[in-house]
């Protein structure tokens, strides 16, 4: 039985590896254009997956994290003409030690509580990307900021620039897989569904919880990082309390805690609106009365419900 | 000094409406523990459809602030009626009511963007445009207004909750519902009540901001998040603490605006109901007014 399951997901990776390897043969440039943003988003909900499914913790921080890598890449190619990896490696650096420092205080919190903390620290950080306009230009923004390069080969072209997020995504997924199995992923599923117990062998929750953020806030970062050099201009509006929601519904929707659960609420939150903005300005509703129906229908996100719908059939048979 | 009063006169009246907002917060929290993301659409419902009541329709200010109220009323009760009762019945996580209320947010503002369009919305002042002369410093009557209401609302909650049949069958329901099931209340019908509160609350908040804020599509969330540090202040389940939470939360903006550019505003509040939350995890008006009634 697990033995056929394993040989199943093999072949359902495989396949899934071999449809994204044609898709920017075959696809049209618009849906690749589409399949680069699914790509930026799934990297940054990965982390949100992380922290929700592993930790219980809700964060409407990730635009804020995404911002921080956005404008690094963007302050150190366009201002400091630095290399792209330098931003990289700043967003990275940044972000992991702003999540450590404020990780440490608000993780204490719970519940209602703790998404309310971290939906102030992205308050807090929209008001400063906007006023700190000599590093992040303000309202303007930063323009400008080149494409990626790999040698000498540009990354110009957005089927160019899929292979390379999506090659991102899939390290990122490696990571969150591995740090599931891993020994800090078990105690994490300990603290997430007995607390008290958790802690009386010995596991520390807060530590836990605060590597947990770091890492969540370091997808955010290279998502972020990704976003500026493939759209070449960063601004305040991207990286506001909407764009947070947005980022938190990829694993509400999808399943907080399947991988494959993310990418489907990546495709989810790029492709629908997309396509709903063919009848026009009425897409917006839609997209929230949709969004409405899976959290009251589907708890467990999309995933899920695919779940439960192939158990009810294989179980009727 | 002029500063300093000018300064604490616009803090007490932005705080009274973030207490106003908050209230509704708490009263839906203290009834149902539903965080409700959605309060500011409440009033934005209510304060649009008075608008358009008066300017499109020329109805009298009372009939249409009586409609815009009773709209938001109605939301409030479909919301339980048609998706909070279902999610309970079905066993929901906390976060997928925080998520529920996020998306109702969502599709409102949406909505309210569609049907009624970009521009704000503008309602006249209470009392007309008179002013007072407080020190030298400027009040306007309906910022008078406002705060009197503000104040009147909170202890008319306060005495609901602790001495009328009615507030006190609400907060047994919440506090212990198969309790409160034994005694013979129906626990469904409370969190009808109570959402109802919640939408007649931020309804009131709604036509009374709109003569000083001029209200779009999009001030709900704004609304939302002051309202709801100001309940966090306030130890979120208690209306009292909530308009406290409020006052302190509009003279800490205000004051620091003398200080330092009014842009740092939302970075110092939110800050400081960051560390709040940390310190004083009850509120600040202490007790365990979280966990309890």
């Amino acid at each position: 039985m697990i033995e056929r399951f394993n040989s199943q997901r093999w072949l359902l990776i495989g396949a899934g590896l071999l449809v994204w390897a044609l898709v920017p043969q075959f696809g049209e440039r618009h849906v690749v254009e589409l399949l680069v943003f699914t790509g930026i988003y799934t990297i940054a909900g990965l982390g949100l997956g992380l922290l929700l499914g592993q930790g219980g913790v809700v964060s409407l921080a990730q635009a804020t994290f995404c911002g921080l890598g956005a404008y690094s890449s963007a302050y150190a190619t366009v201002m400091l003409q630095w290399p792209s990896v330098s931003g990289f490696a700043l967003g990275v650096v940044i972000s992991g030690t702003l999540a450590a420092l404020v990780g440490w205080p608000i993780l204490r919190l719970t519940g209602y509580f703790l998404a309310l903390a971290t939906l102030a620290l992205s308050v807090i950080f929209t008001s400063l990307f906007f006023e700190l306009d000599w590093l992040t230009g303000g309202e303007l923004g930063i323009g400008g900021i080149p494409k990626l390069q790999i040698g000498e080969f540009s990354l110009n072209t957005p089927a160019r620039m899929y292979v390379l997020v999506w090659l991102v995504a899939f390290g990122c997924m490696l990571l969150s897989y591995n740090i599931k199995q891993s020994r800090a992923g078990l105690m994490l599923n300990a603290v997430r569904d007995a607390e008290e117990a958790a802690s009386s062998l010995g596991i520390k929750p807060l530590a836990l919880r605060v590597r947990l953020f770091v890492v969540s806030a370091v997808f955010g970062s290279l998502a972020g990082s990704l976003f500026a050099h493939h759209v070449n201009f960063v601004s305040v509006h991207s990286f506001g309390i909407e764009r947070s929601i947005v980022f938190l519904l990829i694993p509400v929707l999808g399943g907080s805690r399947s991988i494959i659960g993310v990418i489907a609420g990546a495709l989810f939150v790029t492709f629908l609106p997309d396509l709903l903005s063919g009848i026009g300005d009425f897409h917006q509703v839609l997209f929230g009365l949709v969004m409405i129906a899976i959290v009251v229908l589907a708890p467990a996100g999309i995933v899920g419900l695919a779940q439960t719908l192939s158990m009810r059939r294989s179980s009727g048979v | 000094m002029y500063l300093i009063t000018q300064a604490s006169l616009a803090g007490i009246t932005n705080g009274m409406v973030y207490a106003l907002i908050g209230m509704g917060l708490a009263a839906i929290f203290k009834g149902s523990r539903v965080v409700n993301a959605m309060q500011g659409e409440f009033s934005v419902v209510a304060a649009i459809l008075a608008a358009i009541a008066m300017a499109g329709m020329g109805a009298p200010y009372w009939l249409a602030a009586m409609a815009g109220i009773a709209a938001a009323v109605l939301i409030g009760v479909f919301i339980e009626l048609v998706f909070i009762r279902y999610m309970i019945r079905k066993g929901a996580s906390p976060e997928s009511f925080l998520l529920l209320t996020v998306g109702i947010a969502l599709t409102i503002s949406a909505a309210l963007l569609f049907f009624a369009g970009r521009s704000p919305f503008l309602l006249p002042p209470l009392g007309g445009e008179d002013v007072f002369l407080i020190m030298d410093a400027v009040l306007s009557l309906h910022a008078l207004w406002l705060i009197s209401l503000a104040i009147l609302i909170t202890f008319l909650l306060r005495l609901f909750f602790r001495k009328t049949v009615l507030g006190l069958r609400m907060m047994a329901a919440s506090i212990d519902a198969e309790g409160a099931i034994t005694t013979g209340i129906n626990v469904a019908l409370m969190r009808t009540y109570t959402f109802a509160l919640g939408g007649l609350l931020g309804g009131v908040a709604g036509i009374l901001i709109t003569p000083l804020v001029p209200v779009n599509y999009h001030v709900g969330l704004a609304l939302t998040l002051k309202g709801f540090a100001a309940a966090i202040l306030g130890g979120l389940t208690n209306p009292l603490g909530a308009a406290i939470g409020g006052l302190t939360l509009g003279l800490i903006e205000a004051l620091t605006v003398v200080a330092i550019p009014s842009a740092y505003k939302d970075v110092i509040t939110f800050t400081l109901l960051i560390f709040i939350m940390i310190l004083m995890p009850d509120g600040m008006l202490g007790r365990r007014s979280r966990k309890g009634g």
